[in-house]
Formats: C-alpha cells, sequence, structure tokens
C-alpha cells in the first residue's frame, strides 16, 4: 500500500494499538499527526520510529475529550500538514481492563457511563465534525474508528466501557450513511483483547488462555495485528467499503 | 544503545576491599549491560573458604529449619512481587543478558518463583526427610538409637548458565541443609544468583558471612582446585566433558555430584488425538519447546505420536507448526549467534535430506527459520532437535516401539511429557523408569519442575547431608554413668 502524500491523523497513538498504526502508516510513507495527551516522551519516540521507517511524523498535545481541544487538534494538523486524509480514533478513556475487580452493574452508576461515553463518542463527534470539512473538500476521506469485539460477545461485561463502544459503533454507521454521498468512508475495527498494551498489560495468563481456547487463530492479538486492518480501511483496497466492522481477534467473534 | 552497568557477586565485607572485578559484557534485544563479576585469587579463594566455614558453623547451623525457611521465603515474596526494584532489575535485565524473550522471562520466573514458597520448601524437605526435625537435632530413629542430619561447612556449587534462575536448585537446597554455600556463576548468566543472595542479607544480613558467589573462567585449575580442596560437597552442571575435569580434580574424599547433560521427550497417545483435544495438546507442547529455546536439560527434542486417533500424527504436527508459530508472536525466539545459526542451518538441511528419501515426510518450518517441526513415519527414529525450537515428530503405530530406541540412552534420558489415559501413564512410565527415565510430566509442564522434584531421580536434600547417628549401644551405655543411678 502507498500512503505517500496521504496525511493520517491518530488519536491517542504515543503507545500500543495507536503508536503501532501509527508506524504502519509510516512503513508505507504516510505522514501521521500523532497525539497524546500526557506521555510526551512517549510521543516523541513513535515520532522517532515513524521516521526512521520514512514516514513525516508530528506529535500534538491534546486531550480529544475536550472539544475545544479536539477542535485545535484538527487545526494544528491541518496548519502543519495542509490536510487530513484518513482520522483514526483511537484514544478511549483510561479503563481498567480487570475481569476478576471489574465494577459489577449495581456498582455503577451513570457518571461511569457518561465517563466512557466521552472518551469513546464525544471524541469522536468532535473530531469527526471538525475534519468534516477538510474532507469534503476533496471530496474523499477516510475514517476509522477503534471499538472492541466485546461489543459482539461481552465474555466480560466491561458495562459502560463496551456500550460506550457500540454506541460508537452506532454512531459510525450513521455517519456512513451520511457522509457517503461526499466520498467520505466511515468504519470501524473492533479487536479482542491485544496484549501487551498499557490497558492490558495485568491480563492474567489464565484469562488469556481462556480467550485462546475460543479463538480458531489460537492466539492473543498483538498491537501490529490491529494495523493491517486499519490501513486497508484506510486504504484505495477498500474503497467501496463503508459503515462496516472488521473483527480482529482471530476469529474468536464471526458475524 | 546506552549501556547498564550492574555488579554481580557477593563476598564477605572483610575481602570485599581486596578483590578485583571482571567486566562481561553482554548486549541483546537491543541494550547493552556490562556485568562485574568478582574474581579472587587463590589466596583470597582459600581465606574466602576459611571464613565460610567458620562463620557457617557460628551462625547458620545453629539457626533451626523453620528460620531458614522463612528467610527464603520472605526472598522468594520479593522476588514474586512484580514492583520490587529486585523482581523489577530481574525482568529488565535477564532478556539483555540471556536473549531470551522479555515476556517469556516475566511468565518463567514467576511460576518458577512460586516453588520455593513456605509450604514447597516444606514439601521440598519432607521428601526426603520423614521427620524433618531431623535437619535441627538428634531424633529417635526406628532402628533405635538417635541420628541428625548435617549439612556441609563448604558447598561448592558450580552452576550453568542455560536457564535463567537454574541455580536456585542447589543453593536453596544448600540453606535447607544449613550448609555454608560458595557458588560460581555461569558466565553466562551470572545475576539472578547474585541477587536472590542480596536478597537474603537484605532481609538477614548475618547470613553475608555464609555465603559467597563468586566466578572464575571454566577450567582455571588454581582457583577451582583452592575450592574444590575445601568444600565438603561438590554440586556441579554443564557438559559431560567438564563436569569429568572436575571430577578428575575432586578429592576423593569429597562428595561429587554432577548434573550433565540429559535428553527429554514427549508422547501423545492416540487417546488423546480426537478433534477437540487434539490442537490443546499442540499447544501445550508447543509451549513446552518454546519455553527457554529448548535449552533446558528437561526440554523436548522429539515427540512420538501415537497412530490411530481421530486426528492422525500427520496434522498433529501442523496444529503443533501453528501453536509454534503463534507462540513466536507472544514469545519470540532470541537472537542466534552466528554459530547457533550455523548448527542449526546444518540439522535442518540434514533433517531435509533425510526426508528427502522418507515418503511421506515432511518440514514445516517458519520462513525465517524462527520455528521447524520435521515428521517422519519412520519408526526407527531417534534424534536429536537441532534446540532453539526445532522440533521431530514420530508417528508410532504403537508405544512398544519407542522403547528400544530409547534404550541406548538410558544414562542420559531425564523427563518424558505425556498426554495419554491414566491407565496408559502408568503402563508407560513403568517402562520409561526401567530405561532410565526419572520425571514423566504432563505435557505443558516439561520445562517446569514441581517443587521437591528429584532432579535426575537423586534425593535433593539427603545427597548433601551426612547422618550423625548415636546408637542404641550408646545411649544404653550412657545409663550406666548417670549421677542418678540407683
Amino acid at each position: 500500500m502507498d500512503f505517500r502524500g496521504k496525511v493520517a491523523l491518530i488519536t491517542g497513538s504515543s503507545r500500543g494499538i495507536g503508536a503501532s498504526i501509527a508506524k504502519a502508516f509510516a512503513n508505507e510513507g504516510a505522514a501521521i499527526a500523532i497525539n497524546y495527551v500526557k506521555n510526551e516522551s512517549a510521543a516523541l519516540d513513535t515520532v522517532e520510529n515513524c521516521e526512521k521507517v520514512g514516514g513525516i511524523a508530528s506529535s500534538f498535545k491534546a486531550d480529544v475529550t475536550n472539544p475545544a481541544e479536539a477542535k485545535l487538534l484538527v487545526e494544528s494538523v491541518q496548519s502543519e500538514f495542509g490536510k487530513i486524509d484518513i482520522l483514526v480514533n483511537n484514544a478511549f478513556r483510561s479503563y481498567d481492563f480487570d475481569p476478576e475487580q471489574r465494577k459489577m452493574f449495581w456498582d455503577l452508576n451513570w457518571d461511569h457511563y457518561q465517563s466512557q461515553l466521552e472518551g469513546s463518542l464525544l471524541s469522536t463527534h468532535t473530531l469527526c465534525k471538525a475534519v468534516l470539512p477538510l474532507m469534503q473538500r476533496r471530496a474523499k476521506g477516510s475514517i476509522i474508528n477503534i471499538t472492541t469485539d466485546l461489543i459482539a460477545k461481552p465474555s466480560i461485561p466491561y458495562h459502560d466501557y463496551t456500550t460506550a463502544k457500540s454506541a460508537l459503533t452506532g454512531f459510525s454507521k450513521n455517519l456512513a450513511v451520511e457522509l457517503g454521498p461526499f466520498g467520505i468512508r466511515v468504519n470501524c475495527v473492533a479487536p479482542g483483547l491485544v496484549y501487551p498494551t498499557d490497558a492490558s498489560k495485568n491480563t492474567k495468563e489464565n484469562v488469556k488462555e481462556l480467550i485462546i481456547g475460543q479463538t480458531p487463530l489460537r492466539r492473543i492479538a498483538n498491537p501490529k495485528d490491529v494495523a493491517g486492518p486499519v490501513l486497508f480501511l484506510a486504504s484505495e483496497w477498500s474503497e467501496f467499503i463503508t459503515g462496516q466492522t472488521i473483527y480482529v481477534d482471530g476469529g474468536l467473534v464471526m458475524e | 544503545m546506552n549501556t547498564l552497568i550492574e555488579q554481580a557477586g557477593h563476598v564477605p565485607d572483610f575481602l570485599i576491599d581486596d578483590i578485583k572485578w571482571q567486566q562481561l559484557i553482554f548486549s541483546n534485544n537491543s541494550q547493552s549491560l556490562n556485568v562485574n563479576v568478582p574474581i579472587l585469587t587463590a589466596t583470597q579463594c582459600q581465606r574466602l573458604s576459611d571464613h565460610i566455614k567458620l562463620n557457617n558453623t557460628q551462625f547458620l547451623k545453629k539457626q533451626n529449619t523453620t528460620t531458614i525457611i522463612e528467610l527464603i521465603d520472605k526472598a522468594i515474596e520479593r522476588l514474586l512481587n512484580r514492583s520490587d526494584p529486585f523482581r523489577l532489575k530481574a525482568e529488565k535485565l535477564l532478556p539483555v543478558v540471556t536473549g531470551f524473550d522479555t515476556e517469556m522471562i516475566r511468565l518463567s520466573l514467576t511460576d518458577y518463583l512460586k516453588n520455593f514458597r513456605k509450604p514447597q520448601l516444606l514439601r521440598f524437605i519432607a521428601e526426603d526427610f520423614s521427620n524433618p526435625k531431623i535437619l535441627d537435632e538428634f531424633q529417635p530413629i526406628i532402628k533405635g538409637g538417635f541420628a541428625k542430619a548435617f549439612g556441609p561447612d563448604c558447598l561448592l556449587h558450580i552452576w550453568a548458565g542455560n536457564v535463567p534462575g537454574l541455580p536456585l536448585w542447589s543453593l536453596i537446597s544448600g540453606l535447607l541443609v544449613k550448609a555454608g554455600n560458595i557458588g560460581k556463576v555461569s558466565s553466562s548468566e551470572p545475576l539472578f544468583a547474585s541477587w536472590f543472595v542480596q536478597l537474603l542479607i537484605d532481609i538477614e544480613p548475618r547470613i553475608s558471612d555464609c555465603l559467597a558467589i563468586v566466578c572464575w573462567e571454566g577450567g582455571n585449575t588454581e582457583q577451582e582446585s583452592v575450592f574444590l580442596n575445601n568444600a565438603e560437597v561438590v554440586v556441579a552442571y554443564g557438559g559431560n566433558t567438564a563436569l569429568k575435569e572436575i571430577q578428575h580434580r575432586t578429592p576423593i574424599t569429597t562428595r561429587y555430584l554432577p548434573y550433565g547433560h540429559k535428553i527429554s521427550f514427549g508422547i501423545v497417545s492416540a487417546s488423546v488425538l480426537d478433534s477437540q483435544k487434539s490442537w490443546v495438546v499442540a499447544h501445550k507442547a508447543a509451549n513446552d519447546i518454546a519455553r527457554y529455546d529448548q535449552h533446558g536439560c528437561y526440554s523436548p527434542h522429539v515427540f512420538f505420536i501415537e497412530s490411530g486417533g481421530n486426528i492422525s500424527p500427520r496434522t498433529f504436527a501442523h496444529y503443533l507448526a501453528h501453536e509454534l508459530s503463534c507462540l513466536q508472536e507472544k514469545f519470540s525466539r532470541r537472537s542466534l549467534n552466528v554459530n547457533e545459526s550455523i548448527q542449526l542451518a546444518h540439522w535442518r538441511d540434514d533433517e531435509t535430506l533425510k526426508l528427502l528419501s522418507e515418503p511421506g515426510s515432511e518440514v514445516i518450518s517458519d520462513k525465517d527459520g524462527l520455528w521447524t517441526v520435521t515428521f517422519t513415519e519412520d519408526e526407527g527414529s531417534f534424534s536429536l532437535s537441532g534446540l532453539n525450537r526445532t522440533i521431530r515428530l514420530v508417528a508410532v503405530n504403537s508405544f512398544e516401539k519407542i522403547i528400544p530406541l530409547i534404550t541406548p540412552y538410558k544414562q542420559f534420558l531425564q523427563t518424558v511429557g505425556i498426554a495419554a489415559t491414566p491407565t496408559e501413564v502408568f503402563q508407560l512410565s513403568e517402562q520409561l523408569g526401567q530405561h532410565g527415565v526419572t520425571r514423566i510430566s504432563g505435557l505443558g509442564s516439561m520445562t517446569a519442575p514441581e517443587a521437591g522434584w528429584h532432579h535426575d531421580g537423586r534425593f535433593n536434600l539427603l545427597d548433601l547431608i551426612t547422618l550423625t547417628e548415636i546408637e542404641s549401644s550408646a545411649e544404653v551405655s550412657s545409663e550406666l554413668y548417670t549421677p542418678y543411678k540407683d
């Protein structure tokens, strides 16, 4: 895939899955906007890694759950790179994925859901609105939202997190209908458990083995696995695909 | 690439200012590490041996076993705590020293260290002593009289560095029998034993004078001879040639316990090769192969797969190949040096050539040679793997075919990993035991011996001690001399 001349904004891309997606784009020659909230040194490392493999990259500090900062982020990327062809909404509000100590439904209140909705949906909503004029101007664009396979099979009911990601899936389908006529595509990539990332670093081996036991491809996803489908959905290879979700979980979920 | 520096070894304070340090240089996984290890002169070796022996009798020998167990337990608890500085250091530096995958080391360390918690240590002792109090005081014995077990004042360990953490088995055994311990670390993994000793001293500073961790070049007879002449018991790990040389230099009055190269393999019964369990068995087998890239004595070289199940041995080979491919994602194989790469390429070429003439055989390999599975239906085939995630699968019509193949290797056999029904496990174990196999494990556990295992069929603690008996005649006759005698 050749992404030379393309600009990709990837939220939450200083580490983990986001950094892996950024590096994969860089490998194919894209210019990448690395967004981070706190970890500047990790963001700078990712920039360096992207440049090492032939991409152009810059880091942009912004809390995308804050609408003002999200808008400013898009303006800054536009100002530095001149356009945005690809938006990958990967950032989410930090979440403690602990199957043994997770909050039960009766322990959760609406604020928990609100917080996750803001982390997933509010940030995506704001960024999509902000990039829309840029993409409309070129009659082309690809928006990829990172969700989770838990929306199809909540093996562990992380209620607030998965509900927010389900909302994001619904949001994406509606947006795909709305933006199709402008040549802008909206799709989702739904990974299963991805290891190692900050969110999964404390996942116990027995949980991983349990998932492997039900996964046809017999392993857990790694951050690189997620990057491939994202690049595919960003590329011209998928020009006639919109409103879809690709599950990246070794076949654990089949729809 | 910045270079990290770490101090290894331990010598008691009285000697610390006079010794020289040698720097060992490691570079793996994009990181460099310089490790300083203590190198002693022959005179210093003698002074150290005297010091350890003296302090052992004055301190460690006077502790009761429970106190020692609790000390070890506390040190192990810290190594199991993922936020403890020693644990963090181990997770960070062992991949640099050994080249093994970071995640593999992290998981293996936990699996390994949990063998040395207090309940496991109690089991360890119970395996060898029906009455553990015999380590603390004279105890009545069945034939009459009393007995007490004494550990050596000076126990010398000569460790190999093939698998990180391995020194703990013998070092902890030494501590449990209250021995003064001098350990020679391998220049390929000098750290783990050193950290463990540093932790013990952190918890109980007085033990500092009863332990030493040093290094010398293998075959340096001057330093080695001093230690060999001072030790009451020598435990040595390594290749058979090196072990034989050490044996030559060990005084006849010294007990010598060598642990040489061993061969381990796996057996999969047709009864487990059904449509549901086969891949689970392949998953476990792959874990045994990938763990420490087959560098342990308990790592499998060959799997014998019985024909007749719903899943054929050939299909099982394909399952296993995919599992190894998945494990490469989870735990990448360590980078090989030039010699290892050449050896591996030769092994693969030889296998490919050999199998060309065999109809039905297959070589399944990763494109970069990161793992290789060879499959043969030649039942007369028993040869070793090329290590580093290469495995030979041999289809057999019945297990009876295995025994003649392993008979010539009786002295070298150690672990057999088995996936079979309980009846088959016991039937096979009877035959395997007769032919030299000393450990039967479930598949997936080959590289994780359980607490208290009998390494190479021997007794970890009994081999180290001498028993002093008060015969009943001494007890009875002493009654003649009591002041209260009527």
